[in-house]
């Protein structure tokens, strides 16, 4: 049966057992994978944290051509005017819903504003995202796609995301880019293939995203980029590549396997292309795929010797270096501070599941007392964690690196700095050696208090995480 | 019914009681509702203006709840949760506030919160789902639960203080140079030997909040204050002074005269502070005339902000910098009954000269207004710099959302604020 059928995509948790509250050693988390299904952890105090609405606007913001209608009261779509004003992309309304609209229902309401919308600015492609709202009452968004696709004829999305049905906010990316296939790409078997190659990118740096197109075009490929920044045709295009190339497997490796299964284009994954060695490996997983080897090992030859020069002696050996990232782009920095000569002493990875049981027996063969902590957006238990540990450096991509901040230590953001590629090395460096090198900042920032009690500070961190009883 | 809106500013009443809340030290959130309306807060709020982050990250606070929840009830999560902020966030009041979807399923927040007291947390509620309004609802949802409900906490002084004045109608964040106006609004008022309560930003603490009943006089900066003014006018008979605006430049001396006489302050006193303001800020004015000339200042303007913001701000720029109102754009959907008074006040400013004055929060209704208007000066948030751009014309972002500023300390509001506003347009006249 096609995969597309399905109303939307699985949640992560089902899918791949996916965990966002857990702390332990790396050989304890491989246990954890390897015995059956993990037992699933709550907490019982929590922070505020991303969800899955919020990565799908995040996504469509970066859809070209399209509208996103967002079904919910006003306040879900402020994270719309945050990307509407800060990456400049991104038209969207929202329906505002308000006390009546949560009892009577707002079917009316959303076909107005589709038509509406539709006849103001004619996009290619209109989005219907779900909310909190719509989800408890169960409005009826199918049927107005259905209508008002055949009466507009224009393609009309629905992304229902809920806020709540999921722990793990990525399942937002699943659930938006399932419905994009779903709707753009057309039906299995009626594609002509064509030569080009996917890459898939759904939340990268716009420079990240030139530095692996820069790589890739030196090796002649033609590239459909997507989700990112893509039209609504280039989805059907992928459907008929030869080849998708994922940059980062959180995020992209269910756009992957969904192009493999349900349109036979083969899909190749390798660890995000972040420091000199992985880059050269991702390449040349990218090569093997597409039969360019030979060509990949210049490349990596060349490009490596410029990084080496250009980072002249810049080394962090002897720095103690905490991670608090992304789970896939963690184990990539992981081998980036190694290749620099630091050590990585502790890890706060966003969520760990079944796509990351490889990296952690790998770990767990090299480093099997190296602790890492689960948590989204859970800073006063990675503070209660670096406390302890007092790294040297930590590099974070959350929300709350201003927490982070004032315990004192040296922060540098990677949620707007590139990373990826040889030129992320050369890149990132010179942020770890400012940050290394003047630490007055975070010193000045330690004389303001952490929002937390001192006796939060004597408790273990993971206090709060608890088996799940069902 | 309310209607769809394009490209919203006014995010949700949630997101106003979080405005209101973090603004006042001590007190801390705690939100009971699905995981992500912090965040939307956080980056549809602080992050869009730079420098408003007063935790260090998203709410510090917020039940999160799942499924589970949903279908079978919160009530329990929150109880878990609320016991568990206290034990761990510092702070001197915990207020909890909620979202749509623990509203839709019905918690019970006031029997949590009674629960809370009996255990002697300081808590107290406010039920401000997203759909209940934007964030001016927001703001007065929070202010009103802390009126109401912080006297039971039994922390309130008794002892009156002499020449309080409470200041209501700034919104937090929303008003993105709040922290600075209200400062100058102070400064002001002490200048003519009042105490000023400022109640959010530096310094103002429960403290501020425990004296609000004992003030001798209630001052309303913009509409949004007048519920929180009558209901402490209902319960304690304080006396109201409302304001047409934010106080510029001589509007501010203005305002201190008619303070002055509602309490009785010593005339003399009042008219020697005013006229010592209104000499540095005309030495100011004198010193710009050469810029002013050559740059060619006076031009057309559109102004899109809040109603307070918008009527403030272009009185000044056109009582005093002699600059033409082309298109004033209101995005705060103030009440019908403020609306009139609005109208007639802005379309009113320049003698003979015909105002446009249009009340709308729709990106795309005010970029039209902004676009057929065709002025020469365009001032308002980072939404309309790509038809200031279009129209070839200087901008300065001075409305939320912001991009390009960082805002800790600076205000427009009275004397300093007018100098503050003489410098910003200036420089982006003289950096187009």
């Amino acid at each position: 049966m096609s995969l597309l059928k399905a109303k939307s995509s699985r949640t992560r948790e089902k899918r791949l057992d996916t965990l966002n509250a857990w702390q332990g050693n790396v050989s304890a988390a491989v246990t954890e994978f390897s015995d059956g299904e993990p037992v699933k952890r709550i907490r019982t105090f929590s922070q505020s944290t991303q969800d899955d609405l919020l990565y799908a606007l995040r996504l469509l913001a970066g859809i070209r051509n399209s509208v996103a209608v967002i079904h919910a009261s006003r306040g879900c779509a402020a994270a719309g005017l945050f990307h509407q004003v800060s990456k400049g992309n991104g038209r969207w309304i929202v329906t505002n819903l308000d006390d009546r609209d949560t009892i009577m229902g707002a079917d009316l309401k959303l076909r107005k504003a589709v038509k509406e919308v539709y006849l103001r600015y004619k996009p290619e492609v209109i989005f219907i995202v779900s909310s909190p709202i719509v989800a408890i009452n169960n409005d009826d968004i199918q049927s107005v796609v259905e209508e008002l696709h055949e009466e507009l004829e224009l393609d009309i999305v629905p992304i229902y995301v809920t806020g709540f049905a999921s722990h793990h906010a990525v399942t937002g990316y699943d659930t938006t880019l399932h419905a994009l296939l779903k709707y753009l790409a057309g039906r299995r078997g009626e594609h002509n293939k064509n030569n080009s190659v996917n890459l898939l990118s759904v939340a990268e740096h716009p420079d990240d995203l030139r530095e692996v197109e820069r790589l890739l075009s030196a090796l002649g490929l033609e590239l459909n980029i997507l989700p990112d920044g893509a039209s609504p045709a280039i989805f059907r295009k992928a459907a008929a590549a030869r080849l998708s190339l994922s940059l980062d497997q959180d995020t992209g490796n269910y756009l992957g396997i969904t192009l493999r299964d349900e349109y036979a284009v083969p899909y190749a994954e390798a660890s995000r292309p972040i420091g000199i060695n992985a880059t050269g490996r991702w390449l040349a997983v990218a090569g093997k795929a597409s039969g360019l080897n030979e060509a990949v090992q210049a490349l990596h030859e060349q490009e490596s010797g410029r990084v080496t020069k250009a980072l002249e002696n810049f080394s962090l050996k002897g720095v103690r270096v905490y991670l608090g990232l992304a789970s896939a782009t963690s184990f990539s920095v992981l081998g980036l501070v190694e290749e620099l000569g630091g050590e990585v002493i502790g890890i706060t990875v966003s969520r760990l599941d079944q796509l990351h049981k490889e990296r952690l027996e790998e770990l767990s063969a090299r480093y099997p007392v190296l602790q890492i902590h689960v948590a989204d957006g859970q800073p006063f238990e990675e503070a209660n964690i670096i406390k302890r540990l007092s790294p040297d450096l930590y590099l974070g991509d959350s929300a709350h690196l201003g927490q982070i901040g004032r315990l004192g230590i040296p922060v540098v953001s990677l949620e707007e700095t590139p990373v990826l590629g040889y030129n992320g090395v050369i890149a990132l460096a010179r942020r770890f050696s400012a940050a290394l090198h003047n630490r007055t900042f975070g010193a000045a920032l330690a004389r303001t208090p952490l929002p937390y009690k001192e006796s939060w500070f004597r408790r273990s961190p993971n206090w709060h995480i608890k088996k799940e009883v069902k | 019914m309310a209607h769809h809106i394009e490209g919203s500013r006014n995010s949700c009443a949630l997101h106003g009681a979080l405005q209101v809340i973090e603004a006042i030290e001590g007190v801390v959130p705690v939100i009971h509702s699905t995981a992500g309306c912090g965040v939307q807060h956080f980056l549809g709020v602080n992050r869009l203006n730079a420098g408003s982050d007063r935790f260090g990250g998203p709410p510090v606070s917020n039940s999160n709840i799942s499924e589970k929840h949903v279908v079978f009830g919160g009530s329990s999560r929150l109880r878990e949760q609320l016991k568990n902020t206290v034990k761990i966030v510092e702070g001197d009041l915990y207020v909890i506030v909620t979202g749509c979807s623990t509203e839709m399923v019905g918690d019970d927040i006031p029997a949590m919160t009674k629960e809370g007291r009996d255990q002697d947390f300081q808590v107290i509620y406010a039920n401000t789902p997203g759909f209940r309004g934007d964030v001016h609802q927001g703001y007065q949802l929070a202010v009103k639960a802390l009126i109401e409900q912080l006297p039971a906490l039994g922390k309130g002084e008794q002892s009156s203080v002499e020449g309080l004045v409470n200041i209501w109608g700034i919104v937090p964040h929303q008003d993105p140079f709040w922290a600075g106006n209200l400062e100058e609004i102070g400064r002001l008022l002490e200048g003519i030997g009042l105490k000023p309560n400022l109640l959010f930003g530096y310094d103002q603490g429960l403290s501020s909040w425990n004296r609000v009943p004992n003030a001798a006089l209630n001052i309303v900066v913009s509409v949004w204050g007048d519920s929180p003014a009558m209901l402490l006018e209902e319960r304690y008979g304080t006396p109201v002074l409302k304001l047409e605006g934010l106080p510029v430049g001589s509007a501010a001396g203005r305002f201190l005269q008619t303070v002055s006489d509602r309490l009785n302050l010593d005339l003399t006193h009042t008219e020697n502070f005013i006229k010592s303001e209104e000499k540095r800020l005309n030495t100011y004015l004198a010193s710009l005339a050469d810029t002013y000339y050559r740059a060619g200042f006076q031009r057309e303007f559109a102004f899109v902000g809040e109603s307070s913001q918008v009527a403030g701000l272009s009185e000044f720029l056109t009582g005093t910098l002699g600059l033409i109102p082309r298109t004033l754009i209101i995005t705060d959907n103030p009440p019908e009954y403020a609306r009139e008074a609005l109208l007639s006040r802005l379309t009113g400013l320049v003698e003979g000269y015909s105002t446009e004055v249009v009340f709308s929060e729709d990106h795309a209704e005010i970029i039209d207004q902004v676009r057929s208007g065709a002025a020469e000066l365009v001032l308002g948030s980072a939404l309309e710099e790509q038809v200031a751009l279009a129209l070839g014309v200087p901008f300065l972002q001075l409305s939320f959302p912001l991009s390009d500023k960082v805002v800790l300390s600076r205000g427009y509001s009275g004397y300093r604020g007018a100098a503050a506003l003489l410098e910003d347009l200036g420089s982006a006249i003289l950096s187009n």
